[in-house]
This record gives C-alpha cells, sequence and structure tokens, in this order.
C-alpha cells in the first residue's frame, strides 16, 4: 500500500473541503473494499478522508420515507425495528452480504460504493478497462464465469457485486448526495452507470461528492418480498445471480411488484417490464414465469455464463413464489 | 483401545488436547510470531509471465523507498552454494530440479518469485516490492491441460522401474472390462485445488553467525527441512535448525520446501538480520503446492449379478516443467475390489506451472472419485444397491500383493455408516425423493490408505519433579500429535498424562519422519513407547539391588501416585508393580546417575512383518444431499464418515480430524477450483473471495464412527492412519449422492450449480 | 519513544512510533556498518531515499485501548489494525490468514462489536476499545467460550481459532446464537480450514444454553 495523507474532519463541510481538487483522493468509511483494493494496488489513493466521525449514521422515518444515514452499519440497518417492519426486503438483501463482521464494519453509502469483483479488475498484471483504461477487458474473451448478461459493453462485462443495492433499486430509494457544487438526490437507479466507453466510471457523483444519505419512500412491500440469493457456498460469498423480489398482494391479485437482479448486470439491474407484467396477475407460478420471460428478454452470455441464461429466470420464479408464498 | 499396556488406560479417552489451552487464548506461537531482535520485514515480488526470460529489472525506485534495506534479484544474489550443481543437492519430494530461486532469468510460472525486497516494517516491504519494475521477453507458455493432453508422459522413476507403483499395472487381461456383459466407461476430471492452510506459509530466517541457519518455519517436516537447507548452504546439518512448534494447518503443503523460505534465507544472510517473510494469500495459489489438475477414465465391467469382470484405470495428473510429481491415484483400484483383471496407466503433464505437492489424501482422493463414482454409475445399470455392489466383490486378501490384510474391517463401517445415515431411505431410482423445493439423494464412497510407518526416535527424561518430558522431531499440524503422543507414553509408563510432556517441531529433538502420509501416529507412538521401555530399563539398571532381576516391564513411575491423581511435588520413587516393597528414590537414583537426569532415546521401525501382511486403513463416507431444483445449489445435509483406522488414540481429536476430511471432502466435491486463465498462463481465482473453500454453513452434522479394533501387526498401539481416509471418499459419496437426488452424474468437480441447472 | 507507553518494550527498530525521518537516517547510517552485507544490497541501503516520497511519509498519534491497557502512539496512516497489533504491538494473537476480509482469522471486538482487524486502518480506531483473544480470559480463568472450544475440539491447528473465539464471543452477544442453523450462518465468516466447524457450533451451544455471562 502506497503511503497517503490522511485526514479526519467531524464536519460535513470539511470533509467536502478537505476532498478538494485531487483526484486521487477518497472517502473512505468502513474501508472494506477500498483498504482491500489499495493493498492490492488496484486503488492507489494519494489522500484519504475519513467520514467516520462525521454524523450521518442516524435513521429515521420522517413524512413517508425512511432516512438512513450513509454511516449507518450494514448490520445496524439489517437489524433495524423499522427496516424490518417496513423494508424487509432490505434486511433480508442486507443479511445476505458478506459476513457479521463485514457487516459491522461496511457502511450504506460504502456498500453502494464497492467494486466490482472481476478477477481481471482485482489484478494489476492482466488487462481492465475499469481498473486502466484502454489495457482492454480480460473478462471479455477470458474467464467470465461471474460476468454479466445485461447492459455490457465490449469494454467491459463487470457486475456490481452488492446485494443491498439490488433492493434498494427495488425499492425506489433515492440518494442524497452533497458536494463542493451543493446537494441534489439521485434516483438509486441512477446512481450507477452501465460501463459504455468509460468502464472506470462506477458511478454518476462527482468528483469529491459525498453520499450522505438514502431515502427509502413508504410502499405496500412489507410482508411479501423476498431477496434470494444464489451463490457457490452456504453463506459468504458473491452472488451468482440474486433477486429481489416484492408484491403487494390482495386476494392473491398482485397489485404492486418490484424486481430487481443482482450479479447479472454492471449496475443493480431493475426489471421494470417484468415488474409491469405482474400487476393485475394471480399470484401463481404461471404468472412468475412468463415475468420471467419478460425479464430475461435481450440477456446475452459469454463463454463461461450460459448457466445464468437459466439461473436467472429459475431464481427469479423461485424469488417470487417464496414472497408470494406459493409453494 | 483399553487397557493395551495397562489396565484402565487412557489410550482411547477422549483427552482434551494438551496444547488447547495456548490454542485458545492466542499463545500458541506460529512461524511468523517470533519475536528476534533486529528482525526486519520482507516482500515478494512474482513474475507476471508464465514462461520466458527476465530482459531486465529496475529496482532503483525501490531501493529509494523509505525504509527499504536491499533488493535482490537474480542480478544481486548471492548464490546458493548448493545450486550451483546442475542437479539440486537436496532430496527432492519430487524428481527433478525444484526452483533455484533467484538463480537466473529463466521464468518457469506465472509468479514466480524474481525478486525480495527487505526493510525495517512490513509495510514500507510490500509497498516497496510494487516499486520493482521487471521486464521479459516471454515465451509461449503452455498451461493448458486440456490442450496438451498428448504431451502426457510416464514418470521417470516408472520408466527406471517397471515394479514401481507408478508403472504400468496389467492384473490378468488387459482391459478385460470390454469383454463383461455389463459396462461402462466414463471420464473424471478434477481441477487443481489449493491446500489453502489457514496460515499463510510464513518464515524467520536467522543467520546467528555465517554458517549457522536457523528458520522458524511453516514446515511439516523439521528434519527434511533442516537436512534440505543443509545441503543447499554447504553447512554441517546440525548447523541448521528448524523450529516448526505450531503449524497452522499445511494438509501437504508442508511437505516440500519452497522458493519463498529460501528467498528469506537468502535475504537474511545478505542483510544480516533475521529477516520475515509472510506471502500473501494469492501467493498461497503459485508458489507452496496444490493438488494437480486430473483427467481420469475408468472402464469397469461386471457379469449381471456384480461380480466384477475387469477395471481400467487410467489417470493423467499435472505437473511443473522442471520437477516430476506424482501420487498414487490408482492404488485403490488394485487393491479394493475382487476384480480378477485390472488394468492402470499412470501419466504426468508437465506445464508451465508450479510443481503440485500432496493434498490431504493425495492421490487417492483423485482416483476414488473415479473409481467410487464409476462403481455407483455400474450398480444402477446392474439395478444393484452400491453397498451389495461392494460387497459382492469384497476381497479377503489384498488382490495387488497376494497377501493377508494385517486387519480389515470394511464391512463394519459399511454396516455402520449405513444405519447412521438411514441408507433404507436412499431411493433406488434416482430423482425420485423431494423435500419442497429440494430434490434429496444418499450416496457412498470408500476410502482406503496404506496403514504407513517409518523409523522414528524420541528421547524421554525423568525430571526430578516426577515429569517425563519426551522429545521428538516431528510437528503437529493440527491432528493433535502432542496430545496422542501424551497418552500413549502414559499408558506406556502407567503415569497420568498430567505427568507427561511431548514436545515437538524442533529439529534438534531425535529424528523422526515429516507429519504426512497418515504415518505420525504409528511412526513417532512406537517411538515413544520404545522410549518409555528404554526409560523403565534404565531405571531397572540404576535401580539397585532389589531390582535385579526384574523386568523392565514392570518398573513403575511414583507407583504411589494414581492414575489421573498426579501430584508432582510428592517425593519421586521408582518401583516395581511386581512387588511393592521394592521402592528408590529417584535421588538415589540420580546419585547413581551421576546426577544426571535419567535420559534415553528409543527408537521404532517397522518390522518384517510389512513383507507379510498388506496394512491398510479403510473409511466408508456416506452423504445426504439436497440439490435445489430451480437454482441448482447443492446443500450436504448429512454426513457420516466410518474408518477401520486401528486403535483410536484419542476419540475426541481423531473425532476431529474425521469431520474435517468431510468437510474438506465437502469443498473438493462442491466449491473448490482454481482456473487459470490460458491466455496469461495466470491464476483468476487466487483468493477466498473466489476460490471457495466450505465455510460453516456448509458443514452439515457429520457423524463419525470408528471400529476402534488395534492393528498390532502396524505397530505397538494397533493404529492405522486417520489424516488422509478422512477425505479420500468423501468427493465420491457427494457426486452419488447428487445423482441420487437428480439423476445428473457429474464427472467433473467441483459440483457448482451452474452444472445442475 | 518517549510517548510511548512504558509498558510497551522497544525491541530494535520501530520507525513506526515516532520521528520519521529522524530514525530513517540513523538506520540508514547502522545499516551500512553491517560487516556482512554484500555490495550490490549497499546500493540500497546507503542511496538517499526519494525526498518526495519520504516527505509525504507522516506519523498519525493514535490512542488506542487494547485490553484495558491504554496505548499512546505514532502509526503510519496506512497500517491496518492487525498489523499494528500483531507487528507493533506483538499481540500475535490475532491472526493474519489472507489480510481481505475473507477469512476472519482477525477478528477482535472494536467498543463491543466482531470486525476484521485486518480491513481497517488503525488510526480509523482512534479513541476506540479494542480488544483481542489476549484479552479475553481473566487472568488464569478462561472465557467460557474458550472453555467450552477446548472440551468440544472446536479447532485443529489453531490458527483460525482466535478470530472463531472472538467472533462466537459476539455471535451470543448479538442474540444470532439462537440455533444451530442461525450460528452457523452467524459463523459463516470464520474460515476453519482444518474442518472442526461442528465442534465449533456445538462449543458455542453449550455456552449459549448453559447461560453463563459472555
Amino acid at each position: 500500500m502506497n503511503q497517503f495523507q490522511y485526514v479526519r474532519p467531524t464536519k460535513q463541510k470539511a470533509a467536502i473541503d478537505a476532498f478538494g481538487r485531487e483526484a486521487d483522493t477518497q472517502f473512505i468509511a468502513g474501508g472494506t473494499n477500498l483498504l482491500d483494493l489499495m493493498k492490492r494496488g488496484v486503488m492507489n489513493p494519494t489522500k484519504l478522508v475519513d467520514i467516520n466521525r462525521l454524523p450521518l449514521d442516524r435513521i429515521d422515518r420522517d413524512k413517508g420515507t425512511l432516512l438512513i444515514g450513509a454511516l449507518a452499519l450494514n448490520s445496524t440497518v439489517a437489524e433495524h425495528p423499522q427496516v424490518r417492519q417496513l423494508h424487509p426486503l432490505l434486511g433480508q438483501a442486507l443479511s445476505a452480504g458478506a459476513s457479521a463482521q463485514l457487516r459491522n464494519m461496511a457502511t450504506v453509502g460504502g456498500n453502494m460504493l464497492q467494486r466490482t469483483r472481476c478477477y481481471y479488475f482485482y489484478d494489476t498484471a492482466m488487462p481492465c478497462n475499469k481498473r486502466e483504461p484502454g489495457s482492454g477487458c480480460g473478462a471479455l474473451e477470458g474467464y467470465n464465469r461471474m460476468h454479466a448478461i445485461f447492459g455490457f459493453s465490449d469494454k467491459c462485462i463487470a457486475v456490481h457485486p452488492s446485494d443491498m443495492s439490488v433492493a434498494l433499486v427495488a425499492l425506489d430509494a433515492t440518494v442524497l448526495v452533497s458536494g463542493p457544487k451543493g446537494d441534489r438526490r439521485i434516483p438509486f437507479g441512477g446512481l450507477h452507470r452501465l460501463p459504455g466507453d468509460t468502464p472506470q466510471r462506477d458511478t454518476n457523483l462527482e468528483p469529491g461528492e459525498l453520499i450522505t444519505a438514502v431515502s427509502i419512500p413508504d410502499n405496500p412491500f412489507t410482508k411479501n418480498v423476498h431477496y434470494l440469493k444464489v451463490r457457490e457456498r452456504a453463506s459468504y460469498a458473491f452472488a451468482l445471480v440474486s433477486v429481489a423480489a416484492a408484491l403487494h398482494i390482495e386476494n392473491n391479485v398482485i397489485r404492486d411488484a418490484r424486481l430487481a437482479m443482482g450479479g447479472v448486470a454492471h449496475k443493480p439491474w431493475r426489471l421494470t417490464e417484468a415488474e409491469k407484467s405482474l400487476i393485475g396477475k394471480l399470484a401463481t407460478e404461471a404468472t412468475f414465469r412468463q415475468a420471467a420471460d419478460v425479464a430475461m428478454q435481450g440477456a446475452r452470455a459469454f463463454k463461461h455464463n450460459a448457466y445464468k441464461l437459466k439461473m436467472a429466470p429459475n431464481s427469479i420464479i423461485q424469488a417470487l413464489k417464496q414472497a408470494a408464498a406459493v409453494a | 483401545m483399553k487397557d493395551l499396556f495397562f489396565k484402565d488406560g487412557v489410550i482411547g479417552d477422549p483427552m482434551n488436547r494438551v496444547d488447547g489451552r495456548l490454542k485458545v487464548t492466542g499463545g500458541a506461537r506460529y512461524s511468523a510470531e517470533y519475536e528476534l531482535p533486529g528482525l526486519v520485514h520482507s516482500a515478494l515480488v512474482g513474475s507476471t509471465i508464465a514462461k520466458g526470460r527476465i530482459t531486465s529489472i529496475d529496482t532503483k525506485a525501490a531501493e529509494r523507498a523509505p525504509g527499504v534495506m536491499a533488493v535482490i534479484t537474480h542480478v544481486n544474489s548471492i548464490k546458493v552454494p548448493g545450486f550451483a550443481a546442475s542437479a539440486h543437492p537436496s532430496e527432492p519430494s519430487t524428481i527433478g530440479q525444484p526452483l533455484r530461486v533467484f538463480y537466473d532469468e529463466k521464468i518457469y510460472f506465472n509468479d514466480q518469485p524474481v525478486a525480495i525486497v527487505v526493510a525495517d516494517t512490513l509495510e514500507r516491504a510490500r509497498y516497496a516490492a510494487g516499486l520493482v519494475k521487471v521486464q521479459y521477453a516471454a515465451e509461449q507458455h503452455q498451461t493448458s491441460f486440456d490442450a496438451n493432453t498428448s504431451r502426457a508422459v510416464l514418470p521417470t522413476s516408472a520408466k527406471r522401474n517397471p515394479k514401481s507403483p507408478l508403472a504400468d499395472y496389467d492384473r490378468g487381461q488387459t482391459n478385460a472390462f470390454q469383454t463383461a456383459p455389463v459396462k461402462l466407461e466414463a471420464e473424471y476430471v478434477i481441477p487443481s485445488e489449493m491446500h489453502n492452510p489457514m496460515e499463510l506459509q510464513a518464515i524467520v530466517a536467522h543467520w546467528e553467525a555465517a554458517d549457522k541457519l536457523t528458520v522458524y518455519d511453516k514446515v511439516q517436516a523439521v528434519k527434511g527441512t533442516q537436512k534440505a537447507f543443509a545441503k543447499d548452504w554447504k553447512i554441517p546439518e546440525e548447523n541448521v535448525k528448524v523450529i516448526a512448534t505450531f503449524v497452522g494447518g499445511a494438509f501437504g503443503n508442508g511437505l516440500h520446501n519452497w522458493p519463498h523460505e529460501t528467498a528469506a534465507i537468502i535475504a537474511a544472510k545478505m542483510v544480516g538480520r533475521p529477516v520475515k517473510l509472510m506471502l500473501t494469500r494469492e501467493q498461497m495459489f503459485t508458489m507452496v503446492g496444490y493438488r494437480p489438475h486430473a483427467w481420469q477414465r475408468v472402464g469397469i465391467g461386471a457379469t449381471p449379478d456384480g461380480k466384477l469382470v475387469g477395471i481400467t484405470h487410467e489417470a493423467t495428473g499435472q505437473t511443473s516443467s522442471y520437477e516430476e510429481f506424482t501420487e498414487s491415484t490408482l492404488q485403490q483400484t488394485r487393491m479394493m475390489y475382487q476384480s480378477p483383471n485390472v488394468t492402470t496407466r499412470y501419466r504426468i503433464l508437465p506445464l508451465d506451472v508450479s510443481t503440485p505437492i500432496w493434498m490431504r489424501g493425495p492421490g487417492e482422493a483423485t482416483g476414488a472419485f473415479a473409481l467410487e463414482s464409476a462403481l455407483d454409475e455400474l450398480s444402477y445399470l446392474l439395478n444393484i444397491d452400491p453397498i451389495e455392489l461392494r460387497l459382492r466383490n469384497y476381497t479377503d486378501q489384498d488382490p495387488e500383493k497376494n497377501l493377508p490384510w494385517s486387519t480389515k474391517f470394511l464391512k463394519e463401517c459399511y454396516q455402520m455408516g449405513a444405519d447412521r445415515i438411514g441408507w433404507n431411505k436412499r431411493p433406488a431410482k434416482p430423482g425420485t425423493l423431494r423435500d419442497g423445493d429440494w430434490l434429496v439423494g444418499y450416496g457412498m464412497g470408500v476410502g482406503t490408505f496404506g496403514a504407513n510407518r517409518r523409523p522414528a526416535k524420541a528421547r524421554a527424561r525423568l525430571l526430578a519433579n516426577g515429569t517425563v518430558l519426551l522429545q521428538s522431531a516431528t510437528t503437529d499440524i493440527g491432528p493433535g500429535t502432542g496430545t496422542v503422543m501424551v497418552q500413549i507414553a502414559a499408558d506406556a509408563l502407567g503415569l497420568p498424562p498430567k505427568a507427561i510432556v511431548f514436545e515437538l517441531g524442533n529439529s534438534t529433538f531425535p529424528e523422526a519422519p515429516s507429519q504426512g502420509g497418515s504415518a505420525t501416529v504409528a511412526s513417532v507412538g512406537s517411538a515413544v513407547v520404545a522410549a518409555c521401555a528404554e526409560l523403565k530399563k534404565k531405571l531397572l539398571e540404576l535401580g539397585g539391588p532389589g531390582f535385579s532381576g526384574a523386568k523392565p516391564e514392570d518398573v513403575t513411575i511414583n507407583s504411589r501416585v494414581q492414575m489421573r491423581a498426579y501430584n508432582s511435588s510428592l517425593p519421586l520413587e521408582i518401583g516395581l508393580r511386581t512387588n511393592a516393597s521394592v521402592k528408590v528414590s529417584y535421588s538415589d537414583v540420580l546419585q547413581r546417575n551421576g546426577g544426571q537426569e535419567v535420559e534415553v532415546v528409543g527408537e521404532g521401525r517397522p518390522g518384517n512383518e510389512r513383507q507379510k501382511y498388506s496394512m491398510y486403513s479403510f473409511s466408508v463416507h456416506f452423504a445426504e444431499v439436497k440439490v435445489h431444483t430451480m437454482t441448482g445449489e447443492v446443500r450436504v445435509t448429512k454426513m457420516v464418515s466410518c474408518a477401520d483406522a486401528g486403535t483410536i488414540v484419542n476419540h475426541k481429536t481423531a473425532g476431529n480430524q474425521m469431520i474435517g476430511g468431510a468437510v474438506g471432502g465437502i469443498g473438493m466435491a462442491l466449491t473448490e477450483a482454481a482456473v487459470i486463465d490460458h491466455r496469461f498462463g495466470r491464476y483468476v481465482t487466487k483468493d477466498f473471495a473466489e476460490y471457495h473453500v466450505p465455510v460453516q454453513a456448509d458443514a452439515p452434522a457429520i457423524e463419525v464412527a470408528f471400529v476402534d479394533k488395534p492393528d498390532l501387526l502396524v505397530d505397538p498401539m494397533g493404529t492405522k492412519g486417520i489424516g488422509e481416509i478422512a477425505i479420500i471418499g468423501v468427493a465420491p459419496a457427494i457426486a452419488n449422492a447428487v445423482f441420487n437426488a437428480t439423476g445428473k452424474r457429474i464427472r467433473e468437480l467441483p459440483i457448482t450449480p451452474d452444472k445442475l441447472i | 519513544m518517549a510517548d510511548q507507553n512504558p509498558d510497551q518494550h522497544p525491541t530494535g527498530p520501530k520507525p513506526g512510533h515516532n520521528g520519521a525521518r529522524r530514525t530513517f537516517l540513523k538506520q540508514s547510517t547502522a545499516l551500512t556498518a553491517f560487516a556482512l552485507t554484500p555490495g550490490p544490497v549497499l546500493k540500497a541501503a546507503g542511496s538517499a531515499w526519494d525526498e518526495k516520497v519520504a516527505a509525504a511519509i507522516e506519523q498519525v498519534p493514535l490512542r488506542l485501548d487494547i485490553n484495558g491497557k491504554k496505548y499512546k502512539l505514532s502509526v503510519e496512516p496506512r497500517t491496518t489494525l492487525l498489523d499494528l497489533l500483531r507487528e507493533q504491538l506483538h499481540l500475535t494473537g490475532t491472526k493474519k490468514g489472507c489480510d481481505y476480509g475473507q477469512c476472519g482469522a482477525c477478528t477482535v471486538h472494536v467498543d463491543g462489536q466482531r470486525i476484521n482487524s485486518c480491513l481497517t486502518l488503525a488510526v480509523m480506531q482512534d479513541g476506540k476499545k479494542v480488544t483481542t483473544i489476549e484479552g479475553l480470559a481473566e487472568g488464569e480463568k478462561l472465557h467460557p467460550i474458550q472453555e467450552a472450544f477446548i472440551k468440544h475440539d472446536g479447532f485443529q491447528c489453531g490458527y483460525c481459532t482466535p478470530g472463531q473465539i472472538m467472533s462466537a464471543v459476539a455471535c451470543i452477544r448479538e442474540g444470532h446464537a439462537n440455533s444451530e442453523g442461525e450460528i452457523r450462518e452467524y459463523m459463516s465468516g470464520n474460515i476453519c480450514r482444518c474442518g472442526a466447524y461442528p465442534n465449533i457450533v456445538a462449543a458455542i451451544q453449550e455456552v449459549k444454553n448453559g447461560g453463563q455471562k459472555v
């Protein structure tokens, strides 16, 4: 790890000011991904702004939204009574991620900003356009077992590894951001980017912008929800495919639905068309199968991830079944 | 096995580990944890090509970095004197030329150490290592097993010796399975798997004088390491001291000496300070061995009533371009079943990769995956229960060596396991048992491993406080060696365990073999028994007139002290169990011994019974699995592992070892694969996030059952070894259960969800 | 070393503790004196360090309470809590198994919460209370979890054990030890390659069900 300047402001403005204009400054919160990447030389910031002493860890309900501070810990949020009561999908997704120790370190803001686990991104001796623009995509013609089936480009086929973000995009969350040019709100679906020609940019945050909170509007998805995570061992592994499914069912009829997938794209993958296809239908396996068909339109696989073309729709069906408690 | 040496002995007791307290308090000290004055840190730089040569190394930036004391490469490295010869002078566990670190510009595998950076702190060493810039002239590498299968060759040792177990083997007719009325032929593949012990490979190298080296090293063989480094550096063996008091797991990767060890020793010599080197997790994939990628083909044929007609088993395992690594992949096929015709062919395939090394249940676990899967496949073709099929081909003597078994209680294992797993629940027709969204299946697999024993010595000293101190240059990588040695000595001396201290992991102790091949208890335990007998003999000699004519085995130490009620403050007395009136105080004995504490060295070595009997441990593993119908996920929901491993010296530690083997087998079967991107010849899955070893949630309830009958032909305790058979046969048991659950036969491990969906 | 806790015994050079530049220069001089050191190596030790790099190295003051003992330290910001414990304070009970938060061997408690000490900078924990395996027992009296690990043989090689134990204590305190299944899930952040998992569960269940104070 290279040496870096370390500052630990206690005020939000000071943190943003401390970021300065230097491109190689990073905010550090939990550090669970950034330090991992720094140890391997994948990221080499020359200045770290430790934001852990900022008062950004509150969880409050106000005017029909639940506001979760960016520094609230994954474990805290997962077990928070209001999260469990109002947004159980989020709690499930958080609990499916990482380990108990990491959830005690990782923050909500940091979780969103974690970087891909693509093998080629992680190894500085291999090509990766995300790490080193112009060096090529190692995964495209390489070992792409974990990689995207949606929204990729010929520059990058990496996937976003967060579980929490899959739930947040499904729940229509909004990200609250503060930066040198002031505050702004980003709909969760607009936070992460598709790789396109600039895979080095994971998100639409501008330099120096700090996520301060995420807000989730009240919704009817308090009961029929399920976060399904398919992975290569029973726990403590990144998803091959994950599905956040939320249904609002009345008299066995689906009144509203939310559906998103993880492990399939460069961003948490909201399935809006599939959601529409569910609304007004009976909560049956046949309905779910047809939604999965809709969801998979446009999916394309590479040499080693063709299994996802089957695993993804199956997981959608399974998650919806479990959300609806359909045997 | 009670009453082996004494009535109501402690052999067999589920005694707590003697080093348990150290391990639960953080007091156990592993290789990287020795504090030496002036100790400095280091980090390795690895090559980024798989084959070719270094054209230049720019070390300037690294040298200028704060705290850096040395940047050592092939350009400026002192040459290890033993490297000058064309052949490596140490006795490699493989045929060939172990990598000569910093010797020349040649690159043999990706991440080969090309530089070591020494600095005053770990952070500085690691950072500066990243500043070393290396230019290469790359040559076309070959790392793909599949693309090079035509280059597989017979190992040199088989060429030299046609009777080698690695040589082509034909019992009866070659490929006779083809003539059988019921037959099948199938190919099986396992990927390279990494030992990945939790402790990263680490060494502290310290030149105490120009010709005197001490290493605190993560090894399974302190004596072997001592010899290797003595030869490397052309110094007397006694000038090399190897300390490995605690070894944080190894599973075989401590059975060879690796480039990083020599790199640290070179660095220590060059900077004149003790140098610490701990590998990164990625480096654990590239320079300390692995279970090699292997392809196998099994042809098996039987009569309709399930009598085997023939088995043909071919195997090819990967090795490096500079060393020939071989293992006993086909052993089980030759001796396990009563087949009149058996054909085996073993080949190795040299690739531009680092050298593999034995990984738990080494080749046998690989071979058993193919053999025991093929038998399972055959059982469905024949419509005969898999256990019944094996019983119909049971052998009452070793069909390979034509010798009687020393002991074999395999039938008992089948029965115990079938009862415990609930074998009667197994559906005869695959894919028919369901539990909600999950398909349920049952499978079993058999394992066997030689009940090996090697010569070993132990020292025994009776201290004035009544403690018997035993020392032997063995190691304990986790099975509980120290604990069982205390139990063996306690019974051999008729003393409570508290009165015994057993020390290991130090090359200055009497010679013992490496901790490998499931031979430690048989080898070192025999030495302990011998040392205890010697001690009694010596005490008898020194006991004085009352003892004349008595037998050594009747000598007692502190006869007044009841077993399990040891009190070190009691005055020590030597007596005779045949005559309570004969006793002498230890202080008198000491006086007769010139004031010295009585000390002896005992040696145990196998005798000619090994020519008369065939000696093996046996295991049978049973798995219950559930496979998700939608996601393809496999969960092992229950396992039963049964073993005929002779006397079980400690049911607690032995049971734990069996459980551990089962968990390792779950990883082998379901999750573990080290994958190389052949374009770069470089591993892509090389940490715990990408190379999935089982976690707590993957481990089901695992029941262990031992036959626990002594095999006194193997050693005086009657033990046969557990470490390997704990995993051999587990992977096929799980694969067979997956077939039983789903009707899908997965012949390439690991059985990941994508293969079942 | 003036600002160090007097209980900390300095052994050898410890530039991690104060006056970075001064220490470098001192060592640089000292190193050239090593008679054993052959020519090419001296180049590295003898040459002046890159001024720009050296200027960026600042030591940061750090106060920690570790196992009830107060430490006043000065560290490089890049030093992880794990490396501080192991390499500078010689509290080697906390283990390094991967250095990437993927194995749990480095688990310690910070302000009572279990975390991976490899993935946090020591300076980020300024002012916090750290408990390591060395601080779990009360003198000679082992913590009930430590006793239970011995009794149930919840380990083999022992390397993951300190992390398992720290995690197990937290697992019970958090209320995540209510069933075998829950323990298995909430202990999955601690890899045991020896595979002693069922024994670890048994140890945790015994303590949890025994109702001892954890």
